[in-house]
């Protein structure tokens, strides 16, 4: 016990000597020379900024030291060796989420060992600042010289980086330490409060140059007079781009006299993708050996590009991901690019910054598609819609030539130097925001699910998604986010899906949701067992329907689809079939096998589908037989169920199909009118009510404010 | 006190000796059911206005202009009055030396406080679903629930621990057998919290929760007389519980201040109950059939109640949660029978009927073992 004690007191004291002996460290080479960490990476859209910014330091101080922190076999491994910065490794993973699972343990662990490991390493190399760039490999750097600033041992100053338009989760957790916040977009000032606008620091080998210069630099053929086109994926590759461009080729084929395509396909070779050997099987299948053998004339590939600005610069057209990184990189060339945003990424950034560029006038948008394959849930786009996108653009050059412009126009130029500003707070480019444009966020689904509907219950059938998501774009993204939605396991993700499909009018999905309808795919036992029976539940079956309601759309494939869903095992699928029948009653009056199904629907077990069948029958019904059939239930035990066929016999006579003959009224009077239900009305509230309602717009209480006890004066004012 | 106060008078003189009268538990019974309805014809008036007033103050009415026909704006939290009227009542004519009454009043306030709470917090947020989170809910509750376990089962056991463990059931005779103080206690701790949720939910349309707990309550009141009575438990071979009559007394109490209420809850209401009264009522009922041994008729007993919580919870958790579809038409029951075309009124009353005839079929279990 006292040995426990007495090491532990030793290990206090020990600590504490350390921490004074780091203080005074950390105070010792503040006036000398400037010692810099940098910290970020994981992709090169990290580390390739910090380098941008350790260049800048190293113009305005040559002595100063940088010491690279990052993690080992990540994308800094490659970069910052050939950059030949001194590069050391801490632990750190990637922020699984929030929920409690093993990975989130792992998370914590690895990142409290890179803390204690970034701890060691910025005692002994005190810096002066931190530059980190964001992702979770400067976590534990920001993290450790956090604690070391609260126990005053450390002087040091945390700058951050923001790439992109929205923050990751670790970004906005680190930009409420750090000194200062430098973003690329004025957008995201709303998410922190120590910011500046400075733009993306690009690579000073990024320059623009005329394309014959580039073309020396080469080292491959381009034939002169084609319209190039570059597409890429990043440096590791996007499988979406890869296969799409391999797929948009035999589109491209007979235009191949004009074009040319060159095509980056990434270094990623992980066991899930491998992308040139991805690309090289994919252009074996899709293409005949004819046009292989004359690919070469109008394709070039390539893994990875090290002299990119060269290829950026003969470009006509550039394909691309949304990255920060790239579309900077694509500005600072001035470039037109049509852009291909990864989606569902956090806050959707990559999204955000498409948006962002084509506001500016300098990118057009496809988004991406989900697909299963092999069990698995895909993104994929489309190479003919690809195809025929890259073609209308290449064919309108003054357009080409007006976006190239926009483009050059979208970056802010001299981000460098206004980082360097900040860092040594001389405050020469600090100016006012650029270009700003109105900011919207993207909503999420449930959110805008909320929007939607309200929209819809407001305006009914004439409803229009567009009145309530006006950017167009935006519109196709959350028509895109929502069929995504439809390929989950779970449910009540596919349940919202289609909500959205209906409400976004996502009319191309129309087949997708008549398959799930017709789905009987059964659920497992235990779910059988306490009622459930197919894997496309109840509710989502109901919504399917009710979707091609709001969708407002009648083919006879739904048509028979309707008809099935009236035979449907759960009672609300049964109701709302019946409900949209209605809904296209007159393009369905007449129609005997209508009629017939809905008929035997009068014989329904549950009254709610027995109430609408009525109700469809009035809407359709157009003969004596329908109009009978109603009068049959003048004795169901319902009330409801009576009042909805007499509801469907006036319909029926509003229509003009049935005449209010003698006989007809002499029938209704069979009807047991008795009900055994009634609606309460209180007196007092109507009269409150009545008041309430020839005020409105008036000011609460501004009748009394001068303290006028003259009714004729507030009579006056209450008019 | 004047139960104290009478005892203390009677034997100094002969003219005092009518207050030998409060040594019958039918009297004192009879006294406090008195009691608890004159004070709530007394106070309700003065407490509608209190609590009006209030919430005029803390509430904007959202859209201003009302419905004709729907009921918000209806003053809540009733069940003040009625917690208020028992205490009341019992502090004059109750023996507060009694364990069972101890428990029974400790279970009412508890849950009571915990309803007012959430209520109050409705009334702050100006919402009709926000309030107290489901979970700190569940957590108050079930910490009652366990310090009540830990009493009924552990060596202050009102019971007596001979009796404490076992299990009785309905239409039997016997005790079926002892299941130990842990299954024992943990079965108490999910009674309490389910029963308490039950009323909880049944509370939905005007005098729906009221009248059952009232059927409920005197039912119990009478097992407490005969479980309290040597020679009755004798005669219909119940275990004899030395103070359970005192039980009685408070049920009476609760009967009468619930008749009370329904006065001016009774259809279209003027005041509801809230949170603070269907929690009360709840726990107080748990409490009692926990005490009185009668938990296991309680699901005949308070069969509404039961069928009211589950409907709900097979509805949401089965249903609509996980199976993703509805397996009521609309849940709770109420609901249900209203969705069918019956009217508030009617579904009420009729409920009140099933409430009834369970209470006698309960009833007749005093003899039919």
């Amino acid at each position: 016990m006292l040995l426990v004690t007495v090491f532990l007191v030793l290990l206090a004291l020990a600590a504490a000597a350390g921490a004074f002996a780091a203080a005074r460290r950390w105070k010792r080479p503040e006036a000398a020379q400037a010692r810099v960490v940098l910290s970020g990476g994981g992709t090169g859209g990290h580390v390739n900024p910090a380098l941008a910014i350790a260049e800048g330091i190293k113009a305005r101080e040559p002595e100063t030291r940088f010491l690279y922190i990052g993690v080992k076999n990540k994308a800094e491994t490659v970069i910052v060796n050939k950059a030949g910065y001194e590069l050391r490794y801490v632990c750190s993973e990637g922020y699984p989420g929030i929920r409690p699972s093993l990975e989130t343990v792992r998370f914590l662990l690895k990142l409290a060992l890179g803390i204690a490991q970034s701890i060691v390493i910025l005692t002994e190399f005190t810096p002066r600042w931190i530059v980190a760039t964001g992702g979770y490999v400067s976590a534990p750097v920001v993290m450790a010289a956090v604690l070391l600033k609260k126990l005053k041992i450390a002087r040091v100053k945390i700058f951050l980086h923001e790439q992109n338009s929205i923050p990751g989760q670790l970004n906005a957790l680190m930009g409420k330490w750090a000194d200062k916040v430098l973003l690329t977009f004025p957008q995201t000032l709303s998410f922190f409060p120590k910011a500046a606008v400075v733009g993306y620091p690009i690579r000073h080998s990024i320059v623009p140059m005329s394309p014959e210069e580039a073309r020396q630099n080469l080292s491959f053929q381009v034939p002169e007079g084609r319209e190039i086109v570059f597409a890429f994926g990043g440096s590791q590759g996007a499988r979406t781009i890869n296969r799409a461009i391999v797929d948009a080729l035999p589109f491209l084929f007979p235009h191949r006299k004009k074009l040319f395509i060159i095509h980056g396909s990434g270094l990623a070779c992980s066991a899930g993708y491998n992308a040139a050997d991805d690309t090289e099987k994919r252009i074996a299948k899709v293409l005949t050996p004819e046009q292989r053998s004359v690919l070469g004339d109008f394709y070039y590939r390539q893994d990875y590009f090290h002299k990119i600005a060269e290829i950026y610069s003969i470009s006509s057209l550039i394909v691309c991901r949304s990255g920060a990184g790239s579309l900077n990189e694509i500005s600072r060339i001035g470039k037109p690019v049509l852009l291909v945003p990864k989606a569902n990424l956090p806050g959707d950034h990559q999204v955000m910054n498409a948006r962002a560029m084509r506001n500016a006038g300098a990118a057009e948008i496809l988004f991406e598609d989900t697909a299963m394959e092999k069990g698995g849930l895909l993104e994929y786009l489309n190479g003919q819609v690809l195809a025929e996108k890259i073609l209308a653009m290449i064919e309108d050059r003054p357009r080409l030539q007006e976006m190239a412009e926009k483009s050059r126009d979208f970056l802010r130029r001299k981000a460098i130097e206004r980082i360097i500003s900040e860092i040594y707070e001389d405050k020469r480019f600090t100016d006012g925001n650029g270009h700003v444009a109105p900011f919207r966020d993207l909503v999420g689904n449930s959110r805008l699910l909320q929007m939607l509907s309200e929209a819809y219950a407001h305006s009914g059938p004439s409803f229009d998604p567009a009145s309530v998501v006006e950017d167009p774009d935006d519109l196709a993204y959350y028509r895109h986010r929502a069929a995504s939605l439809l390929s989950h396991k779970n449910w009540q993700d596919r349940n919202l899906g289609v909500k959205l499909i209906g409400l976004t009018k996502h009319l191309e999905k129309i087949p997708t949701l008549l398959q799930m309808l017709a789905d009987r795919t059964p659920v497992d036992t235990v779910r059988r067992i306490f009622g459930g029976d197919f894997e496309q539940v109840g509710f989502i079956r109901r919504n399917i329907v009710n979707a091609l309601t709001v969708m407002d759309w009648f083919d006879p494939e739904v048509e028979k689809h309707l008809f099935e869903a009236m035979e449907d095992p759960y009672f609300e699928v049964r109701v709302q079939a019946c409900r949209t029948l209605a809904h296209f009653g007159t393009l369905l009056a007449g129609k005997n096998e209508c009629v017939d199904r809905l008929q035997d629907r009068l014989d329904d077990g549950c009254f709610e589908v027995v109430i609408e069948a009525a109700k469809a029958l009035g809407e359709i019904g157009t003969d004596w037989r329908a109009a009978r059939a109603l009068l049959s239930m003048n004795e169901s035990h319902y009330w409801q169920v009576r009042n909805a066929a007499l509801l469907g016999i006036k319909r029926m006579i509003e229509r003009g199909v049935l005449d209010p003959s003698n006989k007809l009224i002499a029938d209704i009077s069979s009807f047991i009118l008795t009900s055994t239900d009634f609606r309460p009305h209180f007196q007092i509230k109507e009269t409150y009510a009545a008041i309430r309602k020839c005020s409105e717009g008036l000011k609460p209480g501004s009748y009394c404010r001068q303290g006028a006890a003259d009714s004729n004066q507030v009579a006056g004012k209450i008019k | 006190m004047i139960f104290e106060l009478c005892k203390f008078l009677a034997p100094y003189s002969a003219s005092f000796s009518f207050f030998r009268l409060v040594n019958y538990i039918t009297f004192r019974a009879i006294m406090a059911a008195l009691t608890a309805v004159i004070l709530i014809f007394i106070f309700s008036r003065h407490f509608i206005l209190f609590v009006h007033r209030h919430c005029f103050l803390d509430q904007v009415r959202e859209t201003g202009v009302h419905s004709a026909c729907d009921k918000r704006g209806t003053p809540t939290m009733g069940g003040v009055l009625i917690i208020g009227a028992v205490l009341v009542s019992m502090a004059l004519w109750g023996d507060w030396r009694n364990p069972f009454l101890l428990c029974s009043v400790a279970g009412m306030v508890w849950f009571g406080l915990l309803g007012l709470w959430d209520d109050v917090s409705k009334v702050r947020l100006k919402s009709g679903d926000k309030g107290l989170s489901e979970r700190t809910k569940l957590f108050l509750q079930g910490l009652f629930s366990l310090i009540f376990a830990w009493v009924c089962v552990g060596p202050y056991a009102p019971l007596g621990s001979a009796l404490a463990t076992k299990v009785c059931v309905p239409f039997y005779k016997f005790p079926l057998g002892d299941i130990g103080p842990v299954l024992y206690g943990l079965f108490i701790f999910f009674f309490v919290v389910f029963v308490s949720n039950a009323v909880n939910i049944t509370d939905g349309l005007d005098g729906l929760a009221i009248t059952p707990s009232i059927f409920v309550v005197a039912v119990l009141g009478v097992f407490a007389y005969v479980e309290g009575n040597h020679i009755y438990s004798g005669y219909l071979h119940y275990a004899f519980l030395r103070g359970a009559g005192e039980l009685m007394i408070f049920g009476a109490a609760f009967v009468g201040a619930g008749l009370g209420f329904l006065w001016y809850n009774a259809y279209p209401a003027q005041i509801f109950m809230g949170d603070t009264g269907s929690l009360a009522i709840g726990g107080t009922m748990a409490v009692m059939s926990v005490l009185l041994k009668q938990e296991f008729l309680f699901p005949l007993l308070g069969g509404l109640f039961i069928a009211e919580a589950l409907s709900s919870q097979i509805q949401d958790k089965i249903g609509v949660k996980w199976i993703g579809r509805r397996i009521f038409y609309r849940a709770p029951l109420h609901h249900n029978l209203q969705h069918k075309g019956i009217a508030e009124t009617k579904v009420v009353i009729r409920l009140w009927i099933v409430a009834g005839i369970l209470a006698l079929i309960s009833l007749a279990t005093l003899k039919l073992r």
